[in-house]
Formats: structure tokens, sequence, C-alpha cells
């Protein structure tokens, strides 16, 4: 079942962002675009400040990156392509990638959640958002395409909201406190858990990628 | 009609009960008589239920005050009613038999279909590896598993050249009779006739009598071991002393003629002879059995007692016996049987090969979790508690049986010498309590058993000599073995306490040429997980590894330890500690040639990889730290959330208020 609905839901949100990619190109992409590869691989797109705080944020970022990839991988790749629970040295990189990445997520939770704070400018985006996923036409100016960072405020607070029951539902289970049957729950907690927050840090990652392109 | 037959007989049938004067008989009540005692043998045929086949619901205890019948002396012939006053220069006082006596209520072709009574049979089921036979001679080096089941890593009793008799002569002692001593000797006729069949001993498991007597002296097992398996029943029974012994009786020695047996009396050899304690009869010689349907654990204990020879001294007062027991159960409360006597193993797949309806509800889960397909709720059967498991990663109840973490002793660097009483006849006359007895049996080793589950077991390692066959080893038979590996050995020091004599390559290679000449094929000795034979040079060569020289596993069951005392009660490191014995114990790999002891990590009997699984004991160290770590992160991820949803909400409030 759960492998089931992940690997639809993998489908549908990487199906989507395509769509999205489709049917509302990134320009700035594809001006320069040996500049903007370089830029994607190397993770440039993030914000250069020479300021040490802005150094760690990025550093931050980019570990925080590096160990949501190895955490996907070792997590989904046993469920979705194995057919089997995580085991053997999948679950060590697993749990020792995890609390690294926990203390990324911290870190960034407090640097970025001034920045990520949902603003006046933002409720023309929200009320378009609104209207998108409604159809309900409401009479206000159209805002600019490009300019929105809503999509990444909200991907931003999903990811720091879902990393909590992610991490303490596994966490707890290490703990003297809860017997099988809530040992079950925790762990299917776990496991959706990790399919959400997947898909929003893909979400935001698009996003980020979007976004600092057309910077 | 022969003196002293029935006098009174209450035969029930369909619900009527006969009450018969032999003095008053006239022709229609012997006739009817005649085919009363016939009943039985029809019905077993018919599948005719017997009187005691069914239980009528009542809960009380069942009386048996009967009278005693023995076996006939010819096939067919009418049973024998005892009477402890008869002359014996005219008849002889033969000891009562199980199949006329309890057959003739209970269904004898039906019990003797049970569990412990049809090893022999090929169409019966084999089920999860168990306990076998281990025949042991330190003079020739001999530790071979023995078992008529198909139980893999077990030989045949015929195969190591063992009839059924002289395996019941060895064996029998702690076996309720039956099976291998009631089959049909085609070769030594005479011999069995002498003897006679070891039938089921009924009250090996069922006699309440406290004068019950299966190890003593003159009890049971010495009986079995003197040959004399037609007295032996009587012999435990508590009601009669059996002297003399079949086995110095020569082939023409007729038990039944009272001249013979009067005859053998005179010599120097006595025969077995039979007296009942005359005060046990009634007036009409009918015999009140304490018989108890609910066997109590003592009479299973007999043969199924287990002794763990830790480094101190080991003594049963110091030893907690299982907490099923302690809490008031008794062994058949779980194990249990109907009149099939199909009883119960107890282990998780048995429902699928057993056809004992409680066989899943009777199992560990059975009981604490209840039968998953049952209709209705089954856990906490016998009051037993529901498990928590709390902290208990789910992969565990994958991986792991039950008893890996409850049952036999605390696991310790090395595993325990463990002795047994089917293979240290515990509770028989001369046991040599040394600790370093053979067989040598250790546990628990934990290791993966066919179901891929890790779980504890008791592990012997075959050592014996055998013929290499298209690289399958069978044993060469004892006889063969004895006359030329006796010699070999005849040198060397046997040490008093039953260990092994001290075997080199030289003995090995004077052994197996001098078997080379008498076997067909290729002579091998097989020991300590090496099998060992002479290649074209003469050379002694030895090969690791082979599927022959594997360890015999079977899995334990008991004691099984409170969950206060269950692993990882502590913490993980119980099992998951980079020296915890779970994984990392050493098993010594036991064998008579000095140059080949060794011991193998209990790993190796796991089937994974070690590399990884100290890799991830090792990870246990930090495990307290990354707990930390991670509850860190969340309490700073949860404050800046908590914070900005409070902004958040100042703002709501700000707005509704029209302040902004």
């Amino acid at each position: 079942m759960f492998q089931t609905i992940s690997i639809v839901a993998f489908l549908v949100t990487i199906g989507a962002l395509a769509l999205n990619c489709i049917i509302s190109p990134c320009k700035e992409c594809w001006r320069h675009p040996l500049r903007k590869v370089v830029q994607l691989v190397t993770m440039l797109f993030i914000e250069q400040k020479l300021s040490p705080v802005g150094v760690l944020r990025k550093l931050v970022y980019l570990l925080a990156l590096l160990c949501f990839v190895v955490l996907a991988f070792t997590g989904f790749y046993p469920t979705l392509v194995l057919g089997e629970h995580i085991s053997g040295y999948l679950v060590m990189v697993h749990a020792t990638f995890a609390p690294v990445f926990a203390i990324c997520l911290a870190v960034l939770a407090v640097m970025w959640a001034r920045s990520s704070r949902f603003t006046g400018s933002d409720w023309p985006w929200f009320q378009r958002l609104v209207q998108r996923v409604t159809l309900i036409k409401s009479p206000g100016k159209e805002v600019d395409r490009e300019s929105s960072g809503l999509g990444l405020k909200i991907s931003f607070w999903l990811i720091i909201f879902l990393a909590l029951p992610l991490a303490l539902s596994i966490i707890l289970s290490m703990f003297p406190l809860l017997g099988t049957h809530w040992q079950e729950l925790l762990l299917g907690i776990h496991g959706y858990t990790a399919l959400l927050f997947s898909l929003a840090a893909i979400v935001h990652i698009y996003l980020m990628i979007r976004c600092k392109t057309n910077e | 009609m022969r003196k002293g037959l029935i006098n009174h007989c209450r035969f029930p049938i369909a619900g009527f009960r006969f009450k018969i004067g032999i003095r008053k008989l006239k022709i229609e009540n012997l006739i009817l008589c005649l085919l009363v005692l016939c009943l039985p043998a029809a019905a077993a045929e018919t599948g005719q239920k017997l009187l005691g086949d069914e239980s009528d619901g009542s809960r009380a205890h069942p009386i048996h005050r009967i009278e005693l019948l023995a076996e006939p002396g010819e096939q067919g012939g009418e049973p024998v009613k005892i009477d402890p006053n008869i002359d014996p220069e005219e008849e002889v006082l033969l000891p009562f038999s199980t199949r006329q006596t309890c057959g003739e209520c209970h269904s004898y072709g039906i019990i003797k279909k049970g569990w412990h009574f049809n090893s022999v049979d090929p169409n019966a089921g084999s089920g999860r590896p168990g306990q076998p036979w281990i025949y042991v001679d330190a003079k020739t080096g001999t530790q071979i598993p023995l078992s008529y089941r198909s139980w893999p890593g077990t030989f045949k009793p015929g195969q190591f050249g063992l009839s059924d008799r002289e395996f019941t002569k060895i064996f029998g002692r702690q076996t309720p009779g039956g099976g291998a001593g009631e089959t049909d000797d085609e070769v030594e006729v005479m011999r069995q006739y002498v003897s006679g069949k070891l039938e089921i001993n009924c009250l090996s498991c069922h006699n309440g009598d406290p004068r019950h007597d299966q190890g003593g002296t003159t009890g049971y097992a010495v009986q079995i071991s003197r040959g004399n398996f037609r007295w032996a029943t009587a012999a435990s029974s508590g009601l009669a002393a059996v002297t003399g012994s079949a086995n110095d009786m020569d082939e023409m020695y007729d038990p039944f003629d009272p001249f013979s047996v009067e005859s053998a009396q005179s010599g120097k050899n006595k025969p077995p002879a039979i007296t009942y304690h005359k005060n046990v009869f009634d007036h009409d010689n009918s015999v009140f059995f304490n018989i108890v349907r609910e066997v109590p654990s003592h009479r299973c204990y007999f043969c199924h007692s287990n002794l763990y020879m830790g480094a101190e001294e080991t003594e049963k007062w110091s030893e907690d016996e299982d907490i099923h027991l302690k809490a008031g159960l008794t062994c058949v409360d779980c194990h249990r049987n109907g009149i099939d006597h199909n009883i119960v193993r107890g282990y998780a797949s048995e429902e699928d090969e057993s056809s004992n309806e409680l066989a899943a509800a009777s199992s560990c889960e059975g009981c604490h979790l209840g039968e998953h397909s049952a209709s209705e709720p089954t856990a906490g059967r016998l009051s037993a508690p529901v498990p928590e498991h709390r902290g208990i990663p789910l992969v565990h109840f994958e991986r792991l049986t039950c008893t890996a973490c409850h049952s036999g002793p605390w696991p310790a660097d090395e595993p325990h010498f463990t002795k047994t009483s089917m293979a240290h006849r515990l509770g028989t006359p001369n046991v040599n309590k040394a600790r370093e007895m053979l067989p040598h049996i250790v546990s628990p080793v934990f290791a993966k058993q066919a179901d891929g589950k890790i779980a504890p077991h008791k592990l012997v390692w075959p050592a014996f000599w055998g013929v290499l066959k298209d690289d399958s080893v069978t044993p060469i038979e004892l006889g063969t073995v004895t006359k030329v590996i006796a010699d070999v050995l005849s040198k060397e020091k046997f040490p008093f306490s039953g260990d092994w004599p001290e075997m080199t390559a030289d003995h090995i290679v004077k052994g197996l040429s001098g078997l080379g000449g008498s076997v067909e094929g290729q002579a091998v000795y097989v020991s300590g997980g090496r099998l060992y034979s002479l290649d074209d040079s003469g050379q002694l060569s030895e090969q690791k590894n082979h599927p022959a020289a594997k360890p015999y596993l079977w899995p334990i069951g008991h004691d099984v330890r409170p969950a206060a005392q269950s692993l990882g009660i502590r913490y993980c490191t119980d099992c998951h500690g980079t020296k915890a014995p779970f994984f990392f114990g050493d098993v010594n790999v036991d064998t008579p040639v000095v140059a080949a002891r060794e011991s193998k990590k209990m790993i190796e009997f796991q089937d994974i990889s070690p590399s990884y699984t100290w890799a991830f004991a090792f990870s246990f160290v930090f495990r307290p730290w990354m707990k930390m770590v991670v509850l860190g992160s969340c309490a700073v991820m949860a404050f800046v959330l908590l914070l900005y949803a409070l902004k958040a909400l100042a703002c709501v409030v700000k707005t509704l208020a029209g302040e902004n």
C-alpha cells in the first residue's frame, strides 16, 4: 500500500513540476544555459554573501541537501524498489545521516524563518492561489508572475513542520515507552511523513532553482 | 475357560451396563461375553470409539478400578487376566499389558499414532527438527545423532547398524514405549519373543501413583536395559516388582511356559519374573490405577530435563524453573493432545504441519497475542499476559523467535555444556555426573532456523566413521567400527569423566586404513566440522564445511524466563554489543581430535555478515548521542514554529481588531 501510494505521489509531483516547466517556462534559464547549468551543479544559485552567516547558510543548505538525497535514497529505495524494509548497511547510513539532517534543518529553521515570514505582499499571491484552486474569480489586479516567493515560503514551513513528526516518530520508538501497536503506528507515521516531507522538499528545491535562476 | 477369568465384567455398550456373573453364565451370555472381549479389536478396525476415547464432558477425576490383562502367549489369543494367586507350576505369572489392559477402553491403535510413539511410522510428519538420540562411544570417537524421523543431519539407526531392538535397549529408557520398541523384528524373532515388545507405557505419563518407578534401580529404564521389554511397564507401575533379565536368557527360552521358566530360575542367570504386590488387588482381583488425565510435569521431566553446566557448580536447587510452571501451569496446559496423542509441540508454524486443532493457539503467539485467524478473541489464554514489547523495533519480531529473547539460559561468552535426560540418561541409576561427560551438547547457540528466524538451539558436533559415496556420507555400522577402531585407540587413556580421549592424526590414519578394507567406498572420519579421508598416497586430508560434518542443531523452547530477564531488557547492547554473546559468543568445536579443537563465533550460525553486525553493534555507542541531537534539533524547530505561529496569530488578532 505504502509502496503504491509513494510511487504514485512521486510520479504525480514530478509530472506536475514538469508540466509547470512546460506551461510556464523559465526564460532566464535559457538565456545563459551554460552558466545556469554550472549554477545548478555547484548550487551557486544560493545567494552569495561573504559574511560568515551567509557562508554558514550556504553550507548548511548544501549539507541538508546532501543528507536529504542520502536519506531519501536509503529510505525509499528498499521500500519502493526492493519491496522490503530498510535493513543492513542502508540502515546504518540512514541513521548516520539522520541526526546531521536534523541539525541542518534546525539551523535552517533559525536562519531562514525570518525571511520566510508571510507578509502583506504575499496576500495577492495567496488570493491567486485560492482562485486557481477554487476556480472562483475575484476582482483585483494581476500580480507579477515571476516574483512569487509564496511557494518557497509555504514549502519551507511545510518542511520544518513535517520534520517534527518525521524525526520524533522514529526517535520516540527508540525509547522503551511505546508498545508494539504504537511502534507500528510510529513506523507508519515515519513512512508517510517522510513521503510528504520528500514531496515538499522536491517542490522547494524546484522553486528555489526557478527563483534563483530568475534573479 | 481359563482359570480366574473374568468374575465380574462391566462393559458399557451404547449406554447400557452389563453385569455378568460367570457362575450363572448361560450359553447366550458366554457368546455375548466373547463378543464383548473382541470389541476393542473390532472397534479399532472399524473406527468405532471405545469407552475412554471420548469424554462425556465431566471434568471430574476418572476412576480406574480395573482388571489387569496380560498379552496372550499365542498370537491372536485371548488376553490373560492377571490372578496373583495362580499356581506357578501350572501357569506363569505374567506382567500386565497396557495394550490389553488400557486398550480395553482406549483405542491403542489410535494412541500409537501419537507424536511420542510414531517416529518409526514413515507416514508420520517429522515437523521441526527436534532432539535426536545421540549414540556415544568414546572408545571409537563416536558421537552421532540418530533419529527415525527425517530430520536433516540425523541418521536412521538402521544406517548405523542398530536394529530396532538394540535401539530400544539403549534409548528406550527415556521413551514412553511404543515406536521402535513395538516393531516386528524380522531378524531376531526368537529374541523378541523372549524379551517381548516394549508396548506403550501409558503409566509413564498418566500414573499418579507416587510409587511409580521410571528411573529407579528396578524401574522402567533398568528393565529395558535388561531386555525385559514385556515387564518394563509393570515394573514401573508401583504394582509389582520385576527381577531377572531377558538378556541373560537364550533364544529358546519360553517366558510363557511354566516348565521353561522354572528351569531357568534354577540356573545362575535368573529369567525375568514378576511379583505383584498382593495388597493392590481387590477381592475381585481388580486393581486401582491412580490414572491422571492431566499429566504432572515431573513425569515429563523424566525424559525432558535439562541441566546447564555453567562455570560454577550447577545444582537443581539453584536454578529456577520455567516461568510458566512457576505461574501455576503444567507442561500439558500448552502441550495438549486428544486421544490421538498428537501432542502440540508448540512452535510457531506447527499449525501448517499438525492436525491438532490447538496447534496455532498453543504457540507463544497463540496464547500471548491471540490467534490471528480466530473468529473470537483468543489472546490471554491461561492468563497469559499480552506483551507490550516497549521500545522493541518491529524488525525483531520478523527475524527472531520469541524464544530467542525469552528462553534458555542467559547467553554467556561460551555456550553452556548442557545435559539432557535423553542424551545423558538423567534420572537413571549410575549416571556419570561429570561436566565433560559425553555427548557434548552446548546451548544456547543462536542460529538461523529453517523459517529464517534466529532461535536459541542446542548443538552437537557429529563424530563418526563413515563411507563417502557420491559426496554423501553414511555411517559405518557400529559393529565394524567397534572391531577396528577400538584396537586403534586401545592404548589411549579414557578419562573417568567420560570425556573424549585425545585423538591424533595418526589414530585417524590407522582407523581409516583399518576400515578401508572393511567397507565399500572411501572410509572417512567426520568430526569437529571436518571430514578426514586418506588421499591416493595414503596421506590424511581434511575437508572443512562438508555437509555431513555440519553440527546438528535443534531449537529449544524452555526454560522460559520472565520478561524482566529477557534479552534486551537492560539495553540494546544485550545483543547489539561488539562483544555480546548473542552474536559474538565463542562456540567451541567439539572433537576428540586435539589439533582440530577451535571455536566459531555465534554469528557464523546466523547467516549474516559479521563485519556489518559488528559495525551495527558499534553504532550503538553513539545511539544516545543521536537521540539527544535529534531531540534537541526538534526542540529548536518546534520553538521556531511556535514563535512564528504566535507572531502570525498576533497579526491575525491585530487585523481582526482593526489595528492594521
